[in-house]
């Protein structure tokens, strides 16, 4: 500090002292200050994360009877999404996010450590971690029609595809072309949560592991794989989660041909011919927290058991 | 890091022959007459020399000390007997057996960390068995085994608990016994007890030596720290610049160091000019006979610990003293002369209490010979 | 070699001399990055292909290579409109959240960590929770005010809230899925920063805590705060789900609707976009790797 500066602050000190034991003499409001300091931040996630979310939960009870408009309790809507196209969009959208999460989970391992064990590579780490950044957060839509002009019907390389490596039959509006899609915001996304984990193995691990005679994949088996376990799963955890909540690029890129979830509330939400599809959208969006909070608890069930020597 | 020494650790630092020391001239002759060996061992980071050639014996059961300032090599030394560095140029012998080319796993060697080396998801007792884990030994022989070293490094109670429960020094401990639990050749320490507290330095520090003469293992210690270096190693490596400088006993080393860069890293040393005279050496008003080989004649700078420098109130003296530290039996003076030198003496405090900042006083260099080093040569 | 080895003698310095064989000797060690290079390579061409394509897709024409698509954005219909509408919403989602955030980072760090567990998972529940599900929510809320409150202030609020030249509900939403960003960012920042020192320091010297906030925490969060702010401006200039679902317009839903009848400028939009942000995200990296080599604190 200047030593202008401290004695400005000193100068203006005789005022501050006073009030200060005047505040803490005040009793139980000078206990409360800090509190009331964070009120604000319990308020507004109330307001707008636990209130829509509670709001959904009990409405997606309510049914509205198509010829008179009354409004009653009622499971039908839950009973309609546990079955027929909706069960088969639930599942549709599980498989599609299970098996993106699990393979970009490890090809995201994969170019973490790539990345991290470089050596001189400070420049290529903040080019991919920057670029993670992009793609795994904002990338949705422009992701979309990138590759749409890469490989949609119009796209620069379906000849390439098609012509030359006579995969013909692939088209982007399926769940293959939306599970290669999805990985380019999914791998980033990993690499982001898990190059804190891949950092925090110590080089010490490894030699002492090597020099007390274990080989590298001993070394693995025994030390780097179970420290990594929790946060890798963690980091697949996410990954689901992301997954199965993706929308944006599902819409931009199939409209509603392939069966997921998100697609399906979209549609019960701007109908306007079938009564009560509203409600439906709520049953189907409850769905989708109730299975998240599945996984959640599945997730801190398997957390509990790999990582007893973290607490 | 500073090549300097801190002054006054000295005094603490050399209590006279280390513990059990007398003993090693015994085993030498049991053991190998010599375990490791390096043999011209260079190792080049882009421009920078880390190792220049580096020529080293360690004895069979010796405890050798490799003492430096930061960057002189001293762990990359280490890292080359471990395995870790392959080098440039130069071989490793263990033995008979030259290791050069032999991974770390296969070189049968233990080695202790400077800290945070456990691994965070075993427990104590499974972090000291692993390498009896990796040798595919049984539950029954890796759980006694594991008892037994946690018993010789005083956490016997601690075997269930994980490392992040055990303070810095626990940890340390725990990993001399994981290094010691596969019985390996060779023990290597890189400066295991640099992230500790003093107290618990000095402590661990003295209970390594207990342990090493205990099993007789051969021993490399890796330290920036004299005071450590002394108390505890059988021999001690000064390095400096990938190369070693001296090798003697912590003795030798104190008293006749082999170059000036020795003499002023390892304690206190005070340069004095002086005039280089036929056999003897003239400073401070006074000739004193020329330790070891005399360079020749002309000016020079008399080498001299602050322990045998004298230091007398007198009215007429040409000395003043500026600052006065007393620590415990002795205390430290620096004394102005003439011509802007600045020395130090260690007096007897007791009969010291005259000689407050402001004094004038003599500065009398005992009755000894004295170490010369040519004026020309900067250390 | 049986020379040396024969010479094996007492324990001492060796001869100076340089006795050694100059092998040099360099095993297996090096050279096991080949997985690494195969890892840049496979994944490199993964996410390089679809960008260089992109570009491809809107400056090739038939007669060579045209920038029509990019010059022809600014005065697209609607993209000055929507585009300006998102980064305003994008900075009022900044100033709500820091206002937010930043007090209570702090207040939590400084004198409530036992509150720190709860504000953890609220900040953690709107990443895991689908935005889709809480904006189903919302627009339940949303239609209360037809259903039960017309007539009351609160339905005129509700009804301001949603006008669509600067729909405030979406900024409310949004600040709700800014949370975990902004408070990691900010939390990474206060713990880096020795905050307790530093307000300790002040409040010694006589300052109220109101101006410590503003002269010693806000400075010291800068990098932070920068941060935060800017993922925060991306991350709602980049949102459809909701914007989507509650039936508004924005940059990105303003993307979708022109494709179908202008796919180049969609694509063209998007890629710059992209583009854009990842540019300057590499400048926050690289200004803020400047500050900390001038002042290492």
């Amino acid at each position: 500090m200047e030593p202008g500066d401290l004695r400005l602050s000193t100068t203006s000190a005789p005022a501050a002292p006073a009030s200060r034991t005047g505040r803490r003499r005040g009793g139980p409001l000078s206990a409360l200050g800090p509190v009331l300091g964070i009120v604000p931040f319990l308020l507004y996630v109330a307001v707008f994360l636990l209130l829509p979310v509670g709001v959904l939960a009990v409405e997606a009870f309510r049914a509205t009877d198509p010829v008179t408009f009354d409004e009653t309790w009622s499971t039908g809507n839950i009973g309609t999404v546990t079955g027929g196209a909706y069960a088969r969009a639930y599942l549709g959208s599980l498989q599609l996010s299970a098996i993106t999460a699990v393979l970009s989970a490890v090809l995201g391992l994969a170019l973490a450590f790539a990345v991290v064990t470089t050596r001189r590579g400070r420049l290529l780490r903040r080019l991919v971690l920057t670029a993670s950044g992009v793609l795994a957060n904002f990338g949705g839509v422009p992701l979309a029609f990138a590759f749409l002009a890469t490989i949609g019907t119009a796209g620069v390389v379906t000849p390439v595809l098609t012509g030359t490596l006579g995969l013909d039959g692939f088209r982007l509006a399926s769940m293959a072309g939306l599970a290669v899609v999805y990985l380019y915001f999914l791998v980033p996304l990993m690499v982001l949560t898990i190059v804190p984990a891949v950092e925090a193995l110590r080089p010490q691990w490894r030699e002492a592991s090597d020099v007390l005679g274990a080989s590298g994949w001993q070394y693995w088996r025994y030390v780097g794989g179970p420290v990594l376990a929790p946060p890798v799963l963690g980091a697949t955890m996410l990954l689901f989660a992301s997954a199965f909540a993706a929308y944006a690029t599902a819409r931009a890129l199939v409209g509603s041909s392939v069966p997921l979830v998100t697609l399906q509330i979209a549609d019960s939400l701007s109908s306007n011919v079938v009564v009560g599809a509203e409600n439906l959208g709520k049953a189907l969006a409850l769905g989708m927290v109730v299975l998240v909070g599945l996984v959640m608890v599945f997730y801190t069930w398997v957390q509990r058991r790999t990582s007893r020597w973290l607490s | 890091m500073t090549a300097a020494p801190e002054p006054g650790t000295v005094a603490a630092g050399v209590p006279g022959p280390a513990p059990g020391r007398a003993a090693a001239p015994a085993d030498l002759r049991e053991q190998p007459p010599v375990a490791v060996r390096l043999e011209g061992l260079t190792r080049r980071y882009g421009g920078v020399l880390a190792l220049d050639g580096l020529d080293l014996d360690v004895a069979g059961g010796e405890f050798l000390a490799l003492l430096g300032p930061s960057g002189c090599g001293k762990t990359t030394a280490l890292r080359a007997i471990a395995g870790f560095e392959v080098p440039d140029a130069g071989r490793v012998w263990f033995d008979r057996r030259d290791v050069t080319s032999v991974p770390p796993s296969r070189r049968d060697v233990g080695m202790v960390f400077q800290a945070y080396s456990l691994f965070p998801n075993m427990t104590v007792a499974e972090n000291v068995a692993f390498g009896l884990r990796v040798r595919r030994r049984d539950k029954a022989e890796r759980a006694g085994r594991a008892a037994e070293l946690l018993e010789l490094v005083g956490l016997a109670d601690r075997g269930q608990r994980y490392p992040h429960q055990l303070s810095g020094g626990q940890q340390q401990r725990v990993a001399l016994a994981r290094a010691l639990a596969v019985a390996p050749q060779v023990l290597l320490l890189d400066e295991p007890l640099s992230a500790l507290d003093a107290q618990v330095r000095v402590q661990l520090r003295d209970e390594i030596r207990r342990i090493q003469l205990e099993l007789g293992i051969t021993t490399v210690f890796v330290t920036h720290d004299q005071a450590e270096a002394l108390s505890v190693a059988d021999r001690v490596g000064v390095m400096r610049a990938g190369r070693l400088e001296q090798v003697a006993s912590p003795d030798d080393l104190y008293e006749r160091p082999a170059t000036a860069f020795v003499a002023g890293f390892v304690g206190t040393m005070n340069r004095i000019p002086a005039v280089l005279g036929d056999g003897d050496v003239e400073f401070l008003g006074v000739r004193r006979e020329v330790l070891g080989s005399a360079p020749t004649a002309g000016p020079a700078f008399a080498l001299v610990r602050p322990e045998a420098l004298e230091v007398e109130a007198d009215p007429r003296g040409h000395g003043r003293v500026v600052t006065r530290t007393f620590s415990g039996a002795v205390t430290r003076l620096t004394v102005a002369l003439p011509d802007g030198v600045e020395v130090r003496a260690d007096v007897p405090s007791a009969g010291s209490q005259g000689l407050t900042p402001g004094t004038p006083v003599t500065v009398t260099p005992a009755e000894r010979p004295a170490l010369v080093e040519p004026a020309d040569v900067t250390p | 070699m049986s020379a040396t080895t024969a010479g094996l003698s007492t324990a001492g310095v060796a001869g100076a001399g340089g006795v050694a064989p100059e092998t040099p000797v360099r095993p297996a060690r090096r050279g096991r990055g080949v997985w690494r290079w195969a890892v840049f390579a496979v994944l490199g061409l993964y996410f390089l292909v679809p960008l260089a394509a992109s570009v491809w897709f809107t400056v090739r024409s038939r007669d060579g290579v045209t920038t029509d698509a990019y010059t022809s954005i600014p005065t697209a219909e609607g993209f000055a409109e929507n585009f300006g509408r998102s980064l305003a919403m994008g900075l009022l989602t900044v100033l709500i959240a820091l206002l937010l955030m930043v007090p209570t980072v702090v207040l939590v760090e400084l004198r409530l960590p036992r509150l720190r567990p709860l504000v953890e998972l609220l900040t953690l529940v709107p990443l895991l929770l689908p935005p889709i599900a809480l904006v189903v929510g919302v627009r339940s809320v949303l239609a209360w005010a037809p259903e039960y409150f017309l007539g009351t202030p609160l339905a005129e609020a509700f009804f301001a809230l949603q006008e669509p030249a600067l729909p405030w509900i979406l900024v409310l939403v949004y600040v709700v899925l800014a949370l975990p960003f902004v408070y990691r960012a900010l939390d990474a920042g206060v713990r880096g920063a020795q905050l307790r020192t530093l307000t300790e320091a002040a409040r010694v010297l006589g300052a109220s805590w109101p101006r410590v906030m503003l002269s010693v925490v806000l400075p010291v969060l800068r990098t932070s705060v920068l941060n935060a702010a800017f993922l925060t401006v991306a991350l709602v200039l980049g949102e459809f789900t909701v914007a989507n679902i509650l039936g508004f317009e924005t940059f990105p839903t303003w993307i979708v609707r022109i494709a179908g009848s202008q796919p180049r400028l969609s694509v063209a939009v998007s890629v710059l976009s992209l583009l854009l942000t990842w540019a300057l995200l590499l400048l926050i990296s690289a200004l803020d790797r400047r500050r900390r080599e001038e002042d290492p604190a």
